[in-house]
């Protein structure tokens, strides 16, 4: 936490603290493995949906689809590996870094992106977990500051233990108390 | 102080009218939708008139006894530092608001309000725009007195130990529109657009309904078009006419509208306070605090350069929940039409400090137009080549000139982008054929992002975009050092200064 000593040291543009020289601490290997399973699992149950389409008896195809779905079984699977393999690289490309005043998160493999949020904006804060990230004990940590729920800061995957220590973090800040 | 606090109170019969507008005005909002069902109905319905007649008797009863229910059913409590409202005749409502919640109070004069000098009274939390709460009609002695109340409640909590404001707070006239003013948004604001757009579903059966009316008027339009007695560019001027008058008659409308919403359009300050009052039939007064103020707005189009005119705008928290209407409810303040020296006045009467009128604006990178004009080239130029190929001449010339347009289009835009960092300001420029000009304090953001695409990355460029309370603002396509030094300096502003944004 931040100690209330008074320090009042010039500043000159290249001395303030740089939003892109922070280390960024990788989100959960769980998350990934798990973000992976849950994609593999919803590709598995699109393509054998496709299968029963074709296998089933109860109503004949048109021709075109039956002489093509296939190929778009195929297509299908080949499309869901790549994107279960591209889900992984872009897992490993999200982080997180928590400075004393400000949460930062980075994402995206072709796009990438570092969003900041200044904790003293911050309006409210939600951990949420569904069903499987409850199984694995993980938690989304959402952010709301008066941006708007466009601009929602939110880190993904965090072991529990740690999304409520962020939690916890935001809540005692300082900067959120004096703005009560 | 008001007398009457701690009682139910009901409200003053001329609500009955308002909850029976507001009925007509729901069940006609549903009824666009069947309008051109009843167009081409329109024949079967003349024939059974008496059914007719006995319909619209039903819903008048209908909207009677509606109105009356919601009126007996309608209470309100004003108590310490609190709203409390029932409503709801079936589904019941209540709200109970604190002051201390309340973003903003908005004052509505419906016409049929006027003679009684009654007002209904919105009171904006902040969040979601459900949470609004509504006191249906108020005297307007009573209105104000309680909009001075809940205005200073916060203020008061704050301040303790300081005097009371003084009672005598007095308004300074900061702008008003005239009819001509109003005229000229009306022609410039591009109003035009939007009611062709909403009319768009019914063109078939308007042009239709059209050919119909010309032909009763003893005109075959088929003859016409097949015979050769006329040279072309008699058809050319035939239609070039009925466009002019489309577009004079659409203008006209347009100007109707500007002037119905923004009569006697005045905005006045007291002490920290903006009021906004407009309104030909239904009176509209917005109060908006200064320190809730987020951005300012110059906007520009092609009409508005031409006449010299500039739309300035006041936003304020969360605008982009209201955009759809067109600035007239909603809490943000838009001045139409005002001339450049009034903007500038307008502006630094707000902020003192802001250079919007001198400030220097920095270009952004030129690969912003390069990365455009290659989607435009990847999107247009193979689609032309492809249609030669299968000797569709014509489409392949469109397409390119469609390129063309595309790229002069693209060059303009990215010639318009400009940004500048001034003490406590940012500042942007945007914008087509229309300039827009944005302005807003750093202290006052919320979140700060930097994003870097694959193309970016190898010339060492970022987008920068800026999250305000009234939405966020990008900032394409700047060197990476400088977008970093932005995102740093903001980051650090909004967080060493510590001041509040609203």
């Amino acid at each position: 936490m931040s100690a209330d000593k008074f320090s009042n040291q010039s500043i000159t543009p290249d001395d303030l603290a740089k939003v892109n020289s922070q280390q960024f601490t990788p989100i959960s290997h769980v998350y990934v493995k798990v973000n992976l399973m849950c994609r593999l699992v919803f590709w598995l149950i699109i393509v054998s949906l496709l299968l029963i389409l074709y296998w089933q008896p109860w109503f004949t195809l048109p021709k075109t689809i039956e002489l093509y779905l296939p190929q778009i079984q195929l297509a299908v699977g080949i499309l869901g590996l790549l994107s279960s393999a591209y889900g992984v690289i872009a897992d490993k490309q999200k982080g997180y870094a928590v400075r004393e005043h400000d949460f930062s998160y980075c994402s995206g493999v072709i796009f990438r992106s570092v969003i900041s949020q200044p904790i003293l904006r911050i309006q409210h804060v939600e951990l949420k977990h569904g069903p499987i990230d409850r199984h694995f004990e993980l938690a989304n940590l959402e952010v709301f500051s008066a941006g708007g729920a466009m601009h929602t800061f939110a880190i993904a995957g965090l072991p529990n233990e740690t999304a409520r220590k962020l939690r916890s973090y935001v809540l005692t800040h300082s900067d959120i108390a004096e703005n009560d | 102080m008001i007398s009457y606090k701690g009682q139910w109170l009901k409200l003053s019969p001329v609500a009955i009218i308002y909850f029976a507008v507001q009925f007509v005005k729901d069940v006609g909002n549903n009824l666009i939708y069947l309008l051109p069902a009843i167009f081409v109905g329109y024949n079967q319905f003349s024939e059974n008139a008496v059914t007719i007649v006995s319909g619209l008797a039903a819903l008048l009863v209908l909207v009677v006894i509606s109105a009356l229910l919601k009126f007996y059913f309608y209470q309100y409590r004003l108590t310490e530092g609190r709203v409390q409202i029932h409503s709801g005749v079936f589904q019941k409502k209540h709200i109970d608001l604190p002051f201390e919640r309340i973003q903003n109070v908005r004052f509505e004069q419906p016409i049929f309000y006027r003679p009684s000098h009654h007002v209904c009274m919105l009171l904006d939390t902040a969040g979601s725009n459900k949470l609004e709460a509504k006191i249906i009609a108020l005297p307007k002695d009573t209105a104000d007195a309680l909009k001075r109340e809940i205005l200073s409640y916060k203020a008061q909590e704050v301040k303790t130990t300081e005097n009371d404001e003084p009672q005598t707070e007095h308004e300074q006239l900061l702008n008003s529109r005239s009819i001509k003013d109003l005229i000229m948004h009306g022609l410039a604001s591009n109003r035009i657009w939007i009611v062709l757009g909403a009319l768009a579903p019914f063109f078939n059966s308007l042009s239709e309904k059209f050919i119909e009316g010309v032909e009763n008027m003893g005109v075959d339009v088929d003859a016409l078009m097949e015979s050769s007695q006329y040279a072309f560019w008699q058809y050319f001027l035939f239609f070039l006419s009925i466009a002019f008058v489309v577009i004079a008659v659409m203008a006209l409308i347009s100007v109707l509208g500007s002037v119905i919403t923004f009569y006697d359009f005045k905005l006045t300050r007291s002490n920290d306070r903006y009021i906004r009052r407009n309104g030909l039939f239904t009176r509209h007064e917005v109060v908006m605090k200064l320190s809730r103020l987020q951005m300012i707005v110059c906007q520009q189009n092609w009409l508005d350069k031409a006449l010299k005119r500039v739309n300035l705008k006041f936003e304020q928290l969360g605008a982009g929940l209201e955009r759809q209407s067109a600035g007239t409810s909603g809490g943000k303040i838009m001045v139409p039409s005002v001339t450049l020296e009034q903007a500038n006045t307008l502006a630094s009467d707000a902020w003192p400090e802001n250079q919007l009128k001198t400030i220097k604006y920095h270009p952004v990178s030129k690969r912003l137009a390069v990365r455009n004009t290659l989607i435009a080239f990847w999107l247009l130029v193979p689609l032309s080549i492809a249609l030669t190929y299968y000797e569709q001449t014509e489409l392949a010339l469109a397409s390119v000139t469609l390129f063309v347009l595309a790229t002069l289009l693209i060059i303009l835009g990215w010639k318009r982008w400009g940004y500048a960092i001034k003490d406590d300001f940012i500042y942007l420029r945007k914008g087509l054929i229309g300039v827009n000009y944005r302005c807003f304090p750093i202290h006052k953001i919320q979140q700060t992002q930097l994003h870097q695409s694959w193309f970016m990355r190898r010339f060492r460029l970022c987008s920068v975009k800026f999250v305000l309370a009234c939405g966020g603002q990008t900032l394409p396509f700047i060197k990476k050092p400088t977008g970093e030094k932005l995102v740093d300096t903001s980051l650090h502003q909004v967080e060493a200064l510590k001041r509040s944004w609203m």
